[in-house]
């Protein structure tokens, strides 16, 4: 178990553009903490190297409060589990489980027992004698879950490891892999361009684009209190309405916009006439489409509604729609980042 | 659906783009027209001459003539030396090819594949007169009684020597003791060896013959018998062995048939036995060495002088030939005109015929680019030291397999560098030639 | 598919029945690959068939009739030691060069993976060796090797390694000679070989090459229990293709050495070309060139075999 940081690194793979820019990150002890970002964003790039697998153009990366830059992967006491697994594939499961044991001298009585507990930890200790290309996608992926727990590292580098496995399934992975975290308390870096893993997941969410970082929170956090437009339009699916207002640009998220009735009026809520162009059904939700009209102009928005409350309008209606005034975020313009409040 | 479709069509189209492409190819030949020709033609193949010279003329200037003279159209190919077996052989199987092909040496395996020449040495011989025994020995087949090949020439392999060298020494290599007492000394004063080749290739097979039959060995004897092993052929291996171990070194086991010109050529060698082309190279790029290097008849041994041709020229007439009639008249009417063949392959291609080139002494004493003008003189008398390979019988397929396959050159060659006994290599050698004439015997083609 | 272009083609006629052939799977299948059957008909089996009926027989290259023999020319051909010691030379010019290909290849391909300036350059090198025609190539070998004017000689003279009274004949001494062979045939498969193997190599996906790392192998365990296991099927095809190639070829000792000196450098190959064609005696020519058919067989399946076991997907 140990601390990781990295201080201003940077990776520069042409002259012009930075995949990685200058990112100052501090993952306390036992941490689970996920990358998140659009595709491209530098999240590989980022946990590569920290895993010394890429060098940086600049910047350090320490690991319990050491430099390890310059120390090849071998030397860092990390795991890392590859979204295509890299299990190898003339070893059977219970080689590949032992590789790492093997490469580090490990003694040799002691290899099948380790083996076997870090096979029993994922549930795949029937497979030991089998070839990587006789297991579903999911055995094997504990298989390269096993692979990294095995030599009980300091840290966890994950690089989308679900993402290869269907809907249901990953789901299911998703809360063992946190839950196994748990147990062994092993700080874990996630990366995934996948918000509802990245929330579902994280103790806290680094959420990254163009090589910078945007915003680090609790997933709460960042999902409530956005640090700036980016974020905002990021997450959430849909994501946070934001509309122009003159010096500011006003946001908020989709379920906070309801009509009139489904909401006491008070002092707190601030008051919409919203025209509705279209209603989407998504069994649970709908998801009505309209302009919102009056003030500075009129502006496309949408608005979240549960299917138990009622909808009392119309398709090309007018209709009052209000939000709780804490739900309303203002940014700048400018700079796109959070500021206060402005009257409306 | 749609995709499908498209695909279909795609591929059609490509099938009858591909099946024109094809009928394009296929009736190219008939389809372009030709140009006019005459109503014969005559194809020969031969060798690229070591006289650049004579291919000139040859191909540019006399088939021309004569095609023109005879409404035929004659074309020449020529190929390199060592790929004159395989073509042959192709032409056979295919039953098909030149109507005249030119061997570098007697090829008496062809037998049953070619016509009869006799009909045309007896034409020769009625208009220009008798052809050389050389001739004879190397296109007869005693056994079966027939010409399987004609000679119009051959070439004489005389001793290529450096007089500066020699004249340094004090010596002239006129016997093989000599040769080996002078290329010793050149040797050891000036570091140049002697250059007789001792590897799987044909200027070795003649110089392995001239020692073994100017010592009195031979693979045959005059009725085609093996007697290959004899006291003689000890004697012989000794020599070499000798031989090489005091005057020359080891380059010569990996030599190919030009690489003794270039050896002397480069001042590198102080004898070689070899053709008059090179002296003529030298001559020809006007090399300073040119007047070092003089000539001399073939070495005498203990028994007689005696040396062979350096190359044979045999000309065969496929019994699947297209254009047999047309063949036998170009040769004859080549020998007709044998002087010009004999100026322009520049004295290298000696006649068969000798009536045909009657001032040969003149031309021979008084050469225009040799210094001496009489360098060539030597050769006046070749007929009485040079004969045939199977000496003293005739060349047959035995002793063409046995040439061909090199087994006295390996015989020689271990022998010298000792990677094996003399008396080992004679037996190996001899078994060799057990079996080669086992064979042929029982072909009944010996 | 069939039912498709049925309905899709309107005219009657010849020109519909061209198009439904068009449109067929089994047709067309073979139509394209019948040039590559005609070609190997032609060019492997048609010979092959031959040297078989050819070494049963007492035919000779100047004869077109020829009777049933049996095994006799085998056994003839047996009897020579001329045959025996070009057995041994078979194998090892054989053994040793692909010895050498594989190791030299190998290298090579790893230093071709690497990313440096002027790499296109490098590797269009490499491959002129393969583009290049054999024959022109030798050639040029055979001045390196000349006695007289060697090029390695003089080099290394210069450059103060040999003495003023050393100069190898290179195709002079038998363990020169062999050496000699070897080297240019090694020169010659090299570059398949190292290319079939950047295959291989590059094959390899790169997290397995990560993941190797992060698990701590060191240099040695990388390339033996990661690499080489990966590679090795594809090694063992471009093996066997050397193996057969090798032991099947000609070109280089005809040019070089011509067997020599004193039949040092014969190879059954070449053996079989100077008895066969040179010689006169085809059918020998053919017991000769047919002799290690049956163990490039037995070799051929072995490696597959082994290939298959090994395959990893
Ligand atoms: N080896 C490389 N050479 C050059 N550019 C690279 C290399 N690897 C990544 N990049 C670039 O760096 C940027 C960041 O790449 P990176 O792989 O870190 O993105 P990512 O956030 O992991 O995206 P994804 O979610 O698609 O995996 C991208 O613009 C990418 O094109
Ligand atoms: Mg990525």
């Amino acid at each position: 178990m140990a601390t990781v940081e990295t201080r201003k690194i940077s990776k520069f793979y042409t002259h012009e553009q930075a995949a990685v820019d200058g990112i100052d990150l501090f993952i306390p002890e036992g941490e689970f903490i996920v990358f998140l970002g659009p595709s491209g964003c530098g999240k590989t790039t980022l946990l590569r190297m920290i895993a010394g697998l890429e060098h940086p153009t600049a910047g350090d990366v320490l690991i319990d409060d050491r430099v390890v830059t310059a120390l090849a992967p071998r030397d860092r006491n990390i795991a890392m589990v590859f979204q295509s697994y890299a299990l190898y594939p003339h070893m059977s499961v219970f080689d590949n489980i032992a590789f790492p044991l093997r490469a580090r001298q490990f003694a040799k009585a002691e290899i099948p027992g380790k083996v076997r507990w870090a096979a029993e930890m994922f549930g795949i200790a029937r497979f030991l004698e089998r070839k990587p290309r006789e297991l579903s996608g999911g055995e094997r992926q504990r298989v390269a879950l096993a692979r990294a727990l095995v030599r009980e590292p300091q840290v966890f580098l994950l690089d989308e490891p679900l993402s290869n496995l269907d809907a249901k399934l990953r789901t299911s992975a998703r809360d063992e892999l946190q839950q196994f975290q748990r147990r062994i308390g092993t700080t874990t870096i996630y990366v995934t361009h996948d918000q509802v893993e990245a929330m579902g997941l994280g103790d806290r969410v680094v959420v990254l684009s163009q090589g910078k970082v945007r915003q680090v929170g609790k997933p709460l956090e960042v999902y409530d209190e956005p640090a700036d437009t980016f974020v905002a339009g990021f997450l959430g699916s849909p994501p946070m309405n934001l509309i122009d207002r003159g010096s500011a640009i006003l946001g908020f998220r989709p379920e906070h916009f309801l009509p009139i009735e489904a909401r006491e009026t008070g002092n707190d809520a601030v008051r919409f006439t919203f025209r509705v162009t279209r209603v989407e059904y998504l069994g649970a939700d709908r998801l009505v489409y309209g302009m919102l009209e009056g003030g500075a102009g009129e502006a496309k928005v949408l608005s979240r509604l549960p299917s138990t409350v009622p909808l009392p309008v119309q398709l090309g209606e007018r209709h009052e729609f209000v939000i709780g005034r804490r739900d309303l975020k203002f940014f700048d313009r400018q700079t796109g980042l959070r500021t206060a409040p402005i009257p409306l | 659906m749609s995709e499908q479709k498209t695909r279909g069509v795609t591929r059609r189209t490509f099938v009858k783009a591909a099946t024109a492409a094809g009928l394009a190819a296929g009736l190219g030949p008939f389809v372009i027209p030709r140009r006019a020709q005459a109503a014969k033609t005559l194809k020969i193949l031969q060798w690229n001459h070591f006289v650049p010279g004579y291919d000139k003329w040859f191909n540019n200037t006399y088939i021309k003539e004569w095609g023109e003279k005879n409404d035929t159209q004659v074309i020449v190919d020529n190929v390199g030396l060592v790929t004159l077996n395989s073509r042959a052989a192709a032409e056979v199987s295919a039953q098909k090819g030149h109507d005249l092909f030119m061997f570098l040496w007697p090829p008496p395996v062809y037998e049953d594949q070619v016509i009869d020449h006799a009909e045309i040495y007896q034409e020769c011989q009625r208009r220009y007169g008798k052809p050389i025994d050389l001739a004879v020995r190397s296109t007869y087949n005693p056994k079966t009684r027939k010409y399987y090949g004609f000679s119009d020439s051959y070439v004489p392999d005389p001793v290529n020597y450096r007089k500066d060298l020699w004249d340094d020494v004090g010596m002239a290599p006129d016997t093989w003791d000599d040769i080996r007492e002078g290329g010793r000394k050149i040797k050891q004063k000036h570091k140049i060896p002697v250059g007789i080749g001792l590897s799987a290739e044909i200027d070795t097979g003649m110089a392995m013959r001239a020692i073994m039959y100017s010592h009195g060995s031979s693979v045959q004897d005059a009725e085609g018998n093996l007697v290959l092993n004899s006291p003689q052929t000890r004697e012989c291996l000794k020599f070499v062995k000798a031989l090489f171990e005091e005057t020359m070194t080891p380059e010569v086991l990996a030599w190919d048939a030009s690489s003794n010109n270039r050896m002397i050529l480069a001042g590198k060698g102080s004898l070689v036995l070899n053709a008059i082309s090179v002296t003529r190279e030298a001559e020809n790029k006007k090399m300073p060495i040119a007047d070092q290097i003089w000539l001399a008849k073939a070495a005498k041994g203990p028994v007689r002088r005696i040396g062979l041709e350096h190359v044979m020229d045999v000309y065969t007439i496929w019994k699947f030939a297209a254009n047999i009639e047309g063949a036998k008249k170009f040769l004859v009417d080549y020998i007709g005109n044998f002087r010009q063949g004999f100026l322009n392959s520049e004295f290298y291609n000696f006649p068969c015929f000798p009536s045909r080139v009657p001032d040969i002494k003149q031309l021979l004493a008084k050469d225009s680019k040799a210094k001496p003008a009489n360098k060539y003189a030597v050769l006046t008398d070749v007929l009485d030291w040079a004969t045939n390979v199977g000496y003293p019988g005739y060349a047959n397929a035995a002793i063409d397999e046995v040439f061909s396959t090199w087994v006295l050159n390996t015989m020689f060659a271990k022998a010298a560098t000792g990677a094996t006994s003399p008396e080992e290599a004679l037996s190996e050698a001899e078994a060799a030639c057990k079996r080669i004439w086992a064979k042929w015997k029982e072909k009944k083609m010996i | 598919m069939t039912a498709l272009a049925s309905h899709a083609a309107a005219p009657t006629g010849a020109r519909s029945r061209l198009r439904r052939l068009a449109d067929s799977e089994r047709f067309l299948a073979w139509a394209l690959l019948a040039p590559a059957v005609v070609f190997i008909v032609a060019l492997v089996g048609f010979p092959f068939v031959l040297a078989l009926l050819y070494s049963v027989t007492n035919v000779t290259v100047g004869t077109q009739s020829a009777s049933f023999v049996g095994l006799a020319k085998f056994r003839q051909a047996m009897e020579s030691p001329a045959f025996w010691g070009a057995v041994r030379n078979t194998f090892l010019f054989t053994l040793v060069s692909q010895a050498l290909v594989i190791v030299l290849a190998g290298t090579l391909a790893r230093l071709l993976m690497m990313e440096f300036r002027g790499k296109w350059f490098v590797r269009l090198l490499i491959l002129l060796p393969w583009v290049a025609p054999i024959s022109l190539g030798s050639i040029g070998w055979l001045w390196i090797f000349d006695s007289i004017y060697s090029v390695i000689n003089w080099t290394l003279r210069h450059i103060g390694i040999f003495g003023p009274e050393t100069w190898p004949i290179w195709l002079g001494q038998p363990t020169l000679a062999m050496a000699s062979i070897i080297t240019v045939h090694v020169w010659r498969m090299l570059p398949l070989a190292a290319i079939i193997m950047l295959a291989g190599f590059s094959g390899i996906p790169k997290d397995i090459h990560d993941a190797a790392a992060i698990d701590g192998a060191g240099f040695w365990r990388r390339e033996l229990q990661i690499i080489l296991p990966l590679v090795l099927p594809i090694v063992l095809v471009a093996v066997l293709f050397g193996i057969v190639f090798t032991a099947t070829d000609m070109i280089v000792i005809f040019i070089i050495t011509r067997g020599g000196p004193f039949d040092s450098t014969q190879v059954l190959a070449s053996l079989a070309y100077y008895t066969g064609i040179d010689g006169g005696d085809l059918a020998e020519g053919a017991a000769i060139s047919l002799f290690l058919f049956p163990l490039l067989v037995a070799i051929a399946y072995l490696m597959l075999r082994l290939a298959r076991r090994t395959e990893v997907t």
